[in-house]
């Protein structure tokens, strides 16, 4: 079934590392398991983790993914790589050997990207494989709790998983909030005792707004079990680890694509892989008609920039940005003509182009693109106070997407399970203000 | 510096555990959502072939998104030629429907799940069992069946079914051929795998070579409404659909009553308004009547359920206990189904000082129960009432 061994991968890694070397990369060490493709099936259903807790969800997870592969109606995704120290990845045996070096020369790329980008600083890459581990126990034990038990355990990471995406965005250390707090005061006790700041203003909770919703909740619940608390920040610590990644999606996909074929060019592969390779890198960073594939778009960009201003400033983009910056940046008129981007009303029956990346409209294009790249297309909610126990969410609307109503409702309703008492959600629907 | 390789030796088949809690999810809430189902259905003259979309409440996960309809999305035109103002209209293919799930979007709170009639029956009815009651003389002539039921992962050899393998490789060639893993015209050989094979699978069943006869007994008098019989014909679909999985062959007598018993078909059952007054026993006596005459009650399994508000004239409830004492003597179960829907109604004043659920609530035994059902996740409850006490 498969045309290669173990020496044969260890013979090609070995090549593209030293490639690597040469060119400046400098990545985390990469692991590598060969696993069948019902294996990568459960290993993608939890994120690449080793190990990681379970929920009923990552079983749907997986069932909607072999539903799709299964009706052909998406491959499996070559590479599966995740953001440790070493790194983990994937390789799947029904894989050809061109499609292997590939992978493996990807991976060098995001690996790179992992070990450099400013987004991950936080991510604790070294501790982050027995962290999970260690969840997993906890939760395990929690489920095994006879005072605890599975229903118990699941309401809790449902309602917690629903606010999964309620993080900081910018990459931060996970605080702790009540030490957060006690600074603040401290911090402005003076403001305070000269009179320039009321008590109500002093006291209030939280003092500014606070986009930690997981942690804000965990820490600040009056009624909550210490084994609940320990759930929320189980989920708020992996919901900080993996924010970084939402974020530069597109760059780093389009950093590995970089790599893997400018490493594919050194290789020397012979004709009967390079021709291979080549065709699976073209249907890679091919674009999608209709929508953003982050490997062509990021890929696009890279190679722009070493064009434009050498490979020296493609490193500096790797170190300091993300995925929005990134194309706020570096995209001109000329990258969205060439690239053909539109915009459109995404109508029931239909789709209507609004505007072209012509002279006048491409900055308008641009702008809707930036609204949906990275951490954008995820709403953002903040705890805005909390009076006499009622928790009061915001969602800073941006002027053009409402909330899907449906489920914010739902949400707060998880919300009000963990926070033990009501919720509100301040936000705006068809301008008009609307409470949840 | 080099990489490390290793196999992989985790647990193979890592998220099972998981996907058994999604799976017991999703049949939980198959059986909550059951009514609304149901009462859409016809209830006799369908295969058991026949799709049902249930929709599952409650498996999807919620988070903050933004609308549908809300704002413009920015997309690349690839070689396309794109121009402002231009529209498409959008393709089948645009809407990405998942086999056995709905292809629709964000806002909606269900997701379906398809099913058919068999299936559905055997989510909902398996754990459940007739009461072991006296046992028909017909009830002791077993048959066993071989019937061909799908296709399976794993078999024996000859079993191997040549067709459905096939199908599985093409399959699965398609799909690397769109996932861009495979190249059709590389000439290269896209061979079988171990996850293609498909056996032909076999199953024994044992079945009492028995038959069944239920009369569906509902009062269609002007006190019952719309609503009211909407639900009765949840509850008649569950009963049937039950007692149908249980037997050979299954006979179903309507009986649609005001002061007169009329028999009738399944459409003039539900659909058929009427006014005036009722009368409970002439139904039931005409029950006992035609069970006699037509199935002999020695060798069938009658089985009689009377779905009613209640409402029933004094003067005949001593005539309507005394006939219901005969038919649960004669019935293998006799179920009494109180339907009240909750909202205030103008006729609940006769159920102040009881209606036949009150007086027949004395006779209650393990052949005859009484249920009441206010709204529609009572159904299934009130079905569990008569067939699961055993739980």
């Amino acid at each position: 079934m498969s045309d290669w061994g173990l020496k044969d991968l260890t013979a090609w890694d070995d090549r593209i590392c030293a490639i690597a070397k040469n060119h400046g990369l400098d990545w985390y060490p990469i692991t590598y398991e060969t696993c069948d493709y019902f294996e990568m099936l459960g290993n993608m259903s939890y994120h690449g983790m080793p190990t990681h807790y379970g929920h009923w969800s990552y079983g749907k997870s997986f069932e909607v993914q072999r539903q799709q592969y299964q009706a052909g109606m998406t491959g499996l995704p070559y590479e599966l790589i995740i953001n440790s120290n070493p790194c983990i990845s994937y390789l799947m045996k029904e894989n050809p050997l061109h499609l292997q070096i590939l992978i493996m020369a990807h991976c060098v790329g995001h690996s790179d990207f992992f070990k450099n980008n400013r987004s991950f600083a936080f991510t604790r890459a070294d501790t982050v494989v027995p962290r999970m581990r260690n969840a997993k126990k906890r939760i395990q034990s929690y489920i095994e709790d006879p005072s605890i038990g599975i229903e118990a355990v699941e309401a809790v990471i449902d309602s917690a998983h629903a606010l999964s995406y309620q993080v900081p965005r910018f990459p931060c250390e996970i605080e702790d909030l009540l030490e957060k707090r006690k600074a603040w005061m401290d911090f402005h006790k003076e403001n305070l005792d000269s009179g320039k700041m009321s008590e109500d203003q002093y006291n209030k909770l939280p003092q500014e707004p606070e986009y930690d919703i997981l942690g804000f909740i965990g820490q600040h619940a009056r009624k909550m079990k210490d084994w609940e608390r320990d759930i929320i920040e189980i989920i708020r610590d992996e919901a900080y680890y993996f924010m970084p990644q939402i974020r530069t999606k597109t760059m780093n996909e389009g950093w590995a694509c970089f790599w893997h074929y400018k490493i594919l060019h050194e290789l020397d592969l012979p004709q009967e892989y390079h021709i291979p390779f080549l065709k699976s890198h073209n249907q890679v960073v091919r674009p999608h008609v209709g929508s953003m594939n982050p490997y062509h778009l990021g890929f696009y960009l890279f190679n722009k920039i070493e064009e434009r201003h050498g490979i020296e400033e493609c490193f500096l983009a790797r170190d300091v940005h993300h995925d929005e910056s990134f194309i706020r940046q570096y995209l001109t008129q000329e990258d969205c003509e060439e690239l053909n981007l539109f915009s459109f009303n995404d109508n029931p029956d239909t789709i209507e182009i609004t505007e072209v990346s012509d002279e006048e409209g491409w900055k308008h294009v641009k702008n809707i693109l930036l609204g949906q790249i990275g951490g954008n297309s995820i709403p953002r909610i903040y705890v805005d106070d909390v009076d006499e126990d009622v928790l009061i969410l915001h969602h800073e609307h941006d002027g053009a997407r409402d909330l899907e109503i449906s489920h914010a409702t739902k949400v707060i309703q998880h919300t009000m399970e963990l926070w033990k008492n009501e919720v509100k959600l301040i936000t705006i629907v068809d301008d008009a203000p609307y409470e949840i | 510096m080099g990489s490390v390789f290793s196999h992989h030796n985790t647990n193979a088949d890592r998220s099972a555990g998981d996907r058994r809690r999604h799976k017991q999810k999703i049949e939980k809430a198959i059986k909550e959502g059951v009514h609304d189902i149901v009462a859409e259905e016809s209830i006799i003259g369908q295969d058991g072939k026949k799709k049902i979309r249930i929709p599952v409440k409650g498996i999807k996960e919620y988070r903050f998104v933004y609308g549908s309809n809300s704002g413009q999305k920015a997309g690349s035109g690839g070689d396309a030629d794109v121009q402002k103002g231009k529209k498409f209209a959008k393709g089948k293919k645009k809407r990405k429907g998942k086999p056995g799930r709905a292809g629709n979007e964000k806002g909606e709170e269900y997701y379906e799940v398809e099913v058919t009639l068999e299936e559905l029956t055997e989510y909902l009815f398996k754990d459940l069992n007739l009461p072991e009651l006296e046992k028909k003389r017909m009830k002791e002539i077993m048959s066993q069946e071989y019937r061909r039921k799908g296709y399976r992962n794993e078999g024996i050899r000859p079993r191997l079914s040549k067709k459905e393998t096939a199908k599985r490789r093409i399959k699965r060639k398609k799909a690397a051929e769109r996932a861009g893993t495979y190249d059709p015209e590389s000439g290269e050989d896209f061979g079988y795998i171990e996850n293609d094979l498909r056996y032909k699978h076999i199953k024994v069943d044992t079945k009492y070579a028995t038959n069944a006869c239920i009369f569906f007994v509902m009062d269609v008098s002007g006190s019952m409404s719309r609503e009211k019989k909407y639900l009765a014909r949840s509850f008649f679909f569950l009963l049937y659909h039950f007692i149908r999985s249980k037997y050979e062959k299954t006979e179903i007598v309507f009986v649609a009553h005001d002061t007169q018993p009329y028999e009738v078909d399944e459409d003039k059952f539900f659909n058929r308004g009427s006014s005036g007054g009722t009368l409970v026993s002439p139904a039931l006596e005409y029950v006992l009547e035609q069970a006699e005459k037509r199935f002999n009650p020695r060798s069938w399994n009658v089985y009689t359920f009377h779905c009613s508000d209640g409402d029933n004239w004094m003067s005949d409830m001593q005539k309507a206990v005394e006939a219901s004492n005969r038919l649960k003597e004669m019935c293998q179960f006799y179920g009494y189904c109180e339907i009240e829907p909750s909202q205030n109604d103008s006729l609940t004043w006769m159920n102040e000082d009881g209606g036949l659920s009150k007086v027949y609530g004395w006779m209650e035994d393990e052949k005859f129960k009484v249920v009441r059902i206010t709204k529609k996740n009572d159904v299934w409850d009130a079905f569990k009432k008569f067939f699961g006490g055993k739980l």
